[in-house]
């Protein structure tokens, strides 16, 4: 296949090298000289200077016969437009783009895009099953080796919609205080119903700071 | 009407100048703060009339209004993000009109048959020159 890279920064350095030991004919496009005698000096004759979203470079590029075009610069706007401007000038049948800002990727699939990949939202992704699913939004130490913790009832939690009079809390745990959703302080009594978003600010003993917010945030 | 201009540099003061003068409600975003010096004093120091922002983040162009905007022009000197910014403002936010300024006249029609209202300066000028050089 024929395969234009946008962007030969590392990401577009390391998917070269990948894609030309697959055996795919590969051509690069950089704005920065260096970038492209780099290229050059690895993979021969397969690079030029210059800006990927202009209609020139990509003709120099042979985009016309490509099969994909993939844009990997740092700038969205600058993927985009190569990934447009290939798309509906130059008829290339798929293109792919990596995007910085996650808001993006929204834009981009309404406009055609055909794949689009998300460095944060893939590195979120990694590292979402390390990081507890919430976490007290401020923690305060408080003496005697105790913490104020505030933390936001997620909607679907067991305690959501039930009276404090039914939650086992932790030992040596007191609610000080319940703020609904709207900013108003709730009373604190045992007829007092929690609902999601409800943030409770509660002190505790400083190890059961964790085993409150499993209390709290466990899925009902 | 509610305008949001983004880009405040030659082109972008002579737009924001003649609406604010029309009487209509003109926020202008540039990523550079000295570029609303060449705004009038007035305007300078309207609240909420100037806002530093490169007009990309969805966040900044909610704080500029523009989900109640009527309009929406991108008229910074990069293409790439003018376009960028106006297909934002049409297809996320659905401003009912969006103009946007790109330079090179070969996309300029490519966007203008994506349905994006474009216009090249480099185009129009090269124009009116030429229609002042020839009999």
């Amino acid at each position: 296949m024929y395969i234009v890279v946008v962007g030969g920064g590392k990401v577009g350095f390391h998917l070269t090298r990948a894609l030309f030991n697959a055996g795919h004919e590969v051509f690069v496009v950089d704005t920065d000289g260096k970038r492209v005698d780099e290229l050059i000096s690895h993979f021969g004759n397969i690079a030029i200077k210059g800006d990927g979203s202009e209609p020139s470079i990509q003709t120099a590029a042979g985009v016309a016969r490509a099969d994909i075009l993939i844009a990997t610069t740092s700038t969205d706007e600058d993927n985009l437009a190569a990934c447009q401007l290939a798309k509906h000038l130059f008829n290339v049948p798929k293109t792919v783009t990596l995007i910085n800002n996650p808001e993006d990727e929204n834009l981009f699939d309404i406009l055609g895009i055909d794949v689009i990949v998300s460095s944060t939202q893939l590195l979120l992704a990694a590292i979402e099953e390390e990081l507890p699913a919430h976490s007290p939004a401020h923690v305060l130490p408080v003496r005697g080796n105790r913490e104020a913790a505030a933390i936001e009832i997620p909607v679907n939690s067991g305690v959501a919609g039930k009276k404090l009079s039914e939650i086992q809390l932790p030992p040596e745990t007191n609610i000080v205080a319940i703020v609904s959703r709207d900013g108003t302080l709730k009373p604190i009594t045992d007829d007092t119903y929690l609902e999601a978003h409800d943030e409770v600010v509660a002190v505790t003993v400083a190890d059961q700071a964790e085993a409150l917010l499993e209390v709290l945030s466990r899925e009902g | 009407m509610n305008v949001i201009v983004m880009g405040c540099g030659r082109i972008g003061t002579q737009i924001v100048i003649a609406l604010w003068k029309e009487g209509h409600n003109v926020t202008v975003l540039d990523s550079v703060g000295e570029s609303f010096l060449s705004l009038p004093k007035e305007l300078q120091e309207l609240e909420g009339a100037t806002i530093v922002s490169d007009g990309i983040l969805e966040e900044e162009l909610v704080e500029a209004g523009i989900q109640d905007a009527d309009v929406f022009v991108a008229v910074s000197n990069r293409d790439n993000r003018n376009a960028l910014a106006a297909q934002k403002a049409k297809h996320i936010f659905n401003v009912p009109k969006v103009v946007c300024r790109v330079g090179d006249p070969e996309r300029q029609e490519m966007y203008n048959r994506l349905g994006l209202a474009t216009v090249s300066s480099t185009k129009v000028t090269s124009a009116l020159i030429l229609e002042a050089v020839l009999p």
